[in-house]
């Protein structure tokens, strides 16, 4: 079976069993907590990953992930909130708003050869900063007043509120990563590595340097955007300090380092990872300790687990499943936590544990990957921009 | 008193402050190619001990320089010591002192709470004083800023072009290697710069809580017009960073008088991707570093 | 690769926190008597705050009254981040309350646990957060986060629960409509319309009105909507109902909450030389307009702002015959009652012993004490913990509360009741009330012009 379709096979079977999590979670009577515990992951996954095809892939640096977000979010919230157009219409435009942001973006900043490295990554930033003040200054859109999200209705299909937002998110979550796989898996995606290794090269040995450039930012912008929308209903009041603040671009930078950069997976788990603990320390009252950690791990991870944890993990697929079996069964027969989700978070971490240590050089294209695949991580965003 | 007029000049002098906290990122960035966000933190810290140190022991908040450079300049070549040996590059740089400042914000939250910190005008009498010339008031917190600004922008141009030390640092920033070749020895250069780097932004701190509240949340909202500032200068350029500084500071206290208040940081920004999209190597790129 | 292995042991130790934190988060999900310093120096309570202040300490339930389950009430605060300063004020007088409910007998005769949670200021934190606690943790009430936008997200999930939702602060009030929420910060439906009223009133109350008036707003939505009224209905704010009055408005600027830089700011104010100067903003905005105005020379005849900080104003020089608005003060009359002066002084004590600078009880701790004090008329009302019983309770019978006296509930007005703000004023270095002046502290009424 090839490794393609092995993995579409994979993105079914997760979507139906995803899909029918929270009928599950009644039936068990788990708390409904789980459910939007799960949402909110899949909002970071799909954040994470959209990022990471523009900066993973190509090796743009955005610090702009803000921007894209926030024209999602404001953008329903303006249609929806404020002149009471349907949701489910005002989600896709304000997806589509994000993406023409992002498209013109594009045009301007990649015509423009010198701004590239950290030039760019600070044009990203800048832009963030100026919608949000445009935001703030113009009252059609803001204008410092706020907008209430929490009288929009949603449609009934949809079913209650966390229903609808779990499958909202899952929907928009596995066509973000479902993107992100084919194009990773494909002469786009090979293109976009080749420019985040030398871009001269690249265009010099025929890849379309601009289009393709074009692309990655416009599938960044556009699902950034997708899920801003739909994650407007779950702020319920929509305000620009909220919205356009460091949060989520900083989020989706350390999501992306830890799970693996330039992998298509890396994002996923590093999402679930840093979102449950990040979950957990709040529950256990750490947060100052919470933000330390976050940053620290930031510095560590970001010299010490180069290719990614996910990388690390397939390279030792058999440690960390058994690990993962042992440590989890352990946690949840002998009913240690109350929550399943500290119990994996509990797991979670002595897997990572348990890879890191010892430390050994893993060589990318052994212990089962499928052959040749791009330089992902740390390591391979060096060069990063091109020239 | 003619508002536009006093608006350029306080816009001039605060100008002098921006330049001084864009200073250490500048240099970093021009001769080290650390992206050092870790400034901004250096920044409040320092402001906070000034608080901290002035508010305990009494003293005028301008002696405690005496204290607060030298711990700054300590930390800064102790930062250098570790990007070096941890091999730090351009883009690591930004993600690794993301980290330092997010640590360094909760540390800071910790110790002295979320809440507003003001020394107090019985401790602190710059704050609400102000030189008066012609009708024209010039507040001394940001005037002291701006002459602090002058006085390195200019020595260090001088430092740069006609000591050895400042040929040391251009040759490292053009080219390591070949500064090694020639028996210049990188790291300490860096090290000595980076010191510098941050007691300038320890410098901007000292002004800051003389002259304002603090809180935690203040270093954030630094980001935009230190960028502005530092991009529009030229990295590691420090007369363009008050050059710079005074652009940005005028122009966003012109846009206040003008069009309000609102217009200010639209108009902060736009110089800000100007810069970015027309000129990345800054205005006045013949005296800088690299 | 030897490289690698110096990493190891940092990583390690980062493994090892990370464990550690994550062993804390499981101990919390299990036992829910985790405890943490309380912030009233010795603790009778069983109070369950999951607080990040440093500092550990094992309390236990030492009043003999209360017995049985505990009854848990679920909520959380800004601990950390944008909104921190002034949720530790709602941290300590919720655990004074608790302390005291408990040493009295506790609810329905049942000991009270306070599960706090930190949402970091940020609303989706708030909302998964109260989800968490009513779903996961089961709590068997809930009392309101700080901060507007913390207070909504946490609402729309308690009113999807139908739990009742007693909050303060929140300054929206036109946007509140889940039927079962109780606001406990008493400003009536239209702040927008009352208060500039009432701060006008406290104005012509010194016998001078003033001819021009000066609008500076922050662009925070609460300033917004009291100064402007809410966006999209013609019903106006303080600017309007200057106007009406005859008021010049000779200035109507607005500001970025993140502004940097107040020289331009304080130029336009003295330029326009308004006989006052009303300011919308919030935590330090006075205190930095008022040390810009300074340094070029001005100060305003009469200057009123919004909702400030109440120290760092009164340690700014220039602020003598600033005025604000308040729900509560501990000066007579106020403190004519006894229980109210005991438990400002708990209140005091908790708030100091928390490293709050102005450890006073004023608008921020009186409604966060009245909030609980709902949770408890309403629960020992309805006899139960019923939900639907407590909130029709309340709707119903109204509360007496210690710091705001007598509140209704009209749902007309969605569970709003009249404005009971008061002016006050910063006079010799102090705040006093001065209007209206049956509330106004001895010998305090309204000085306006600054002299």
């Amino acid at each position: 079976m090839s490794s393609r379709l092995r993995v579409v096979l994979g993105f079914a079977v997760a979507a139906v069993v995803l899909f029918f999590l929270p009928t599950l979670q009644e039936s068990l009577d788990l708390p409904r907590f789980y459910v939007i515990f799960l949402f909110t992951v899949f909002f970071w996954i799909s954040q994470a990953s959209s990022w990471n095809v523009l900066t993973g892939y190509s090796g743009y640096f955005s610090f702009g992930q803000g921007a894209w977000y926030g024209i999602g979010v404001y953008a329903v919230a303006v249609l929806s909130g404020k002149h009471g157009w349907s949701f489910i219409a005002a989600v896709p435009i304000g997806g589509l708003i994000a993406l023409g942001a992002g498209l013109l973006v594009g045009l301007v900043v990649f015509r423009l050869r010198r701004l590239t490295g950290e030039i760019f990554a600070l044009t990203t930033l800048a832009i963030a900063f100026v919608l949000a003040a445009v935001a703030r200054i113009t009252t059609a859109i803001d204008g410092g007043t706020g907008i209430f999200m929490t009288g929009t209705p949603i449609p009934e299909f949809l079913g209650d509120f966390t229903t609808a937002m779990y499958r909202m998110t899952l929907t928009i979550m596995l066509l973000t990563v479902l993107a992100a796989y084919l194009i990773q898996d494909s002469r786009l995606g090979w293109g976009l590595f080749a420019i985040r290794d030398d871009e001269p090269v690249a265009g010099g040995l025929g890849v379309p340097v601009f289009r393709s450039k074009m692309i990655a930012l416009g599938v960044n912008a556009f699902f950034a955007g997708l899920m801003g929308g739909v994650w407007s209903l779950q702020l319920g009041f929509v305000t620009i300090d909220d919205v356009f603040n460091i949060r989520v671009p900083l989020f989706v930078i350390l999501m992306t380092v830890l799970g693996g950069i330039g992998h298509w997976m890396g994002p996923v788990v590093g999402a679930v990872i840093i979102y449950t603990l990040s979950d957990r320390l709040n529950s256990a009252g750490l947060t100052d300790v919470n933000q330390v950690i976050i940053g620290a791990l930031l510095v560590v991870l970001a010299l010490a687990v180069k290719e990614g944890v996910y990388l690390r993990m397939r390279a030792r697929w058999v440690t960390t499943i058994v690990t993962f079996a042992v440590v989890m069964g352990a946690l949840t027969v002998f009913d240690v936590n109350e929550s399943l989700i500290s119990d994996f978070a509990m797991t979670m971490v002595v897997v990572v544990v348990v890879l890191l240590v010892p430390a050994r050089v893993w060589r990318f294209g052994r212990n089962g990957d499928d052959g040749d695949g791009p330089p992902v991580g740390m390591d391979a965003m060096t060069e990063a921009g091109g020239s | 008193m003619d508002l536009i007029v006093q608006g350029v000049v306080t816009g001039i002098l605060i100008g002098g402050l921006y330049a001084l906290m864009s200073l250490g990122i500048s240099l970093s960035w021009g001769a080290l190619k650390i992206i050092n966000l870790a400034q901004f933190s250096f920044i409040l810290l320092s402001a906070y001990l000034v608080y901290q140190l002035t508010v305990s022991f009494e003293v005028d908040p301008l002696l405690t320089l005496v204290v607060v450079l030298p711990v700054f300049f300590a930390a800064g070549a102790l930062m250098q010591m570790f990007f070096h040996w941890a091999k730090v590059d351009e883009f690591k740089s930004l993600i690794v002192t993301f980290g330092f400042f997010i640590i360094l914000q909760s540390v800071m939250q910790t110790i002295w709470s979320a809440d507003f910190r003001q020394i107090g005008t019985t401790l602190n009498e710059y704050q609400q004083g102000s030189f008066v010339i012609a009708g024209i008031a010039l507040p001394y917190p940001s005037l002291m800023a701006f002459g602090a600004a002058v006085v390195i922008a200019i020595s260090m141009s001088a430092v740069l072009t006609r000591t050895y030390f400042g040929k040391a640092v251009r040759a490292v920033a053009q080219d390591p290697e070949m500064a090694r070749a020639y028996g210049v020895d990188p790291s300490r250069v860096a090290v000595m710069l980076s010191g510098f780097s941050s007691a300038f932004s320890a410098l901007a701190g000292l002004f800051i809580a003389v002259g304002q509240s603090i809180f935690p949340g203040l270093a954030v909202t630094w980001f935009g017009v230190v960028f502005s500032v530092v991009i529009l200068g030229g990295l590691g350029n420090a007369m363009g960073a008050l050059t710079a500084g005074v652009i940005v500071g005028v122009a966003a206290g012109t846009a206040s008088v003008v069009w309000g208040p609102l217009a200010a940081p639209l108009v902060t920004f736009i110089i800000l991707i100007a810069a970015l999209l027309f000129r990345p190597e800054g205005l006045l790129t013949r005296r800088s570093v690299a | 690769m030897s490289r690698h292995w110096s990493w190891k042991p940092l990583a390690l130790v980062v493994a090892l926190v990370m464990i550690a934190a994550a062993c804390g988060g499981g101990d919390d999900g299990d036992d829910a008597t985790t405890t943490t310093e309380a912030a009233s120096g010795g603790g009778d309570a069983t109070t369950t705050t999951a607080a990040a202040s440093g500092g550990d300490e094992t309390t236990t339930t030492a009043a003999a009254e209360p017995s049985g389950e505990p009854i848990r009430v679920g909520g959380t605060l800004a601990l950390s981040g944008f909104l921190a300063a002034t949720g530790a004020i709602h941290q300590a007088v919720g655990e004074v309350f608790v302390e005291r409910l408990n040493a009295q007998g506790g609810l329905l005769g049942r000991p009270v646990e306070w599960v706090l949670l930190d949402d970091e200021s940020v609303p989706e934190n708030a909302a998964a957060a109260y989800e968490r606690l009513i779903t996961e943790d089961e709590v068997d009430l809930v009392i309101g986060p700080y901060g507007t936008g913390n207070i909504t997200a946490a609402m729309a999930v308690a009113e999807r629960y139908g739990y009742v939702f007693p909050h303060h602060t929140a300054s929206l009030t036109y946007a509140y409509t889940y039927a079962c929420q109780f606001s406990s910060w008493s400003t009536g439906l239209h702040p927008n319309i009352t208060n500039p009223n009432l701060v006008y009133d406290a104005i012509e109350s010194s016998g001078n009105t003033p001819e021009t008036i000066a609008f500076v707003t922050n662009e925070f939505p609460g300033n917004m909507f009291i100064a402007y009224g809410q966006d999209g209905t013609d019903e106006g704010g303080a600017v309007t109902e200057a106007e009406k009055r005859g008021y010049e408005v000779v200035l109507d600027i607005t500001f970025p909450t993140t502004t940097t830089d107040w020289a331009p700011i304080a130029a336009q104010v003295a330029d326009a030389d308004a006989d006052f100067v009303y300011l919308g903003g919030l935590g330090v905005d006075a205190p930095n307009l008022i040390t810009a105005m300074q340094a070029i020379g001005y100060t305003p005849p009469g200057m009123f702002v919004q909702w400030p900080a109440p120290g760092p104003v009164l340690a700014t020089d220039g602020s003598d015959g600033v005025m604000s608005v308040t729900i509560f003060e501990e000066h007579p009359p106020f403190t004519d009652d006894p229980e109210a002066v005991e438990v400002a002084a708990a209140i005091d004590a908790a708030l100091e012993e928390a490293g709050v600078p102005y450890a006073r009880v004023e608008t921020q701790a009186a409604a966060s004490w009245t909030a609980w004090e709902y949770l408890q008329i309403a629960a020992e009302g309805a006899g139960s913990l019923d939900q639907q019983e407590m909130c029709d309770y309340l709707i119903e019978n109204g509360a007496d509360t210690l710091f705001h006296g007598r509140i209704e509930f009209y749902p007309e007005e969605q569970n709003y009741y009249i404005d009971l703000s008061k002016v006050k004023q910063v006079q010799d270095g102090e705040w006093y009330v001065v209007y209206p002046p049956e509330f106004a502290a001895p010998d305090r009424s309204v000085i306006y012009p600054n002299p």
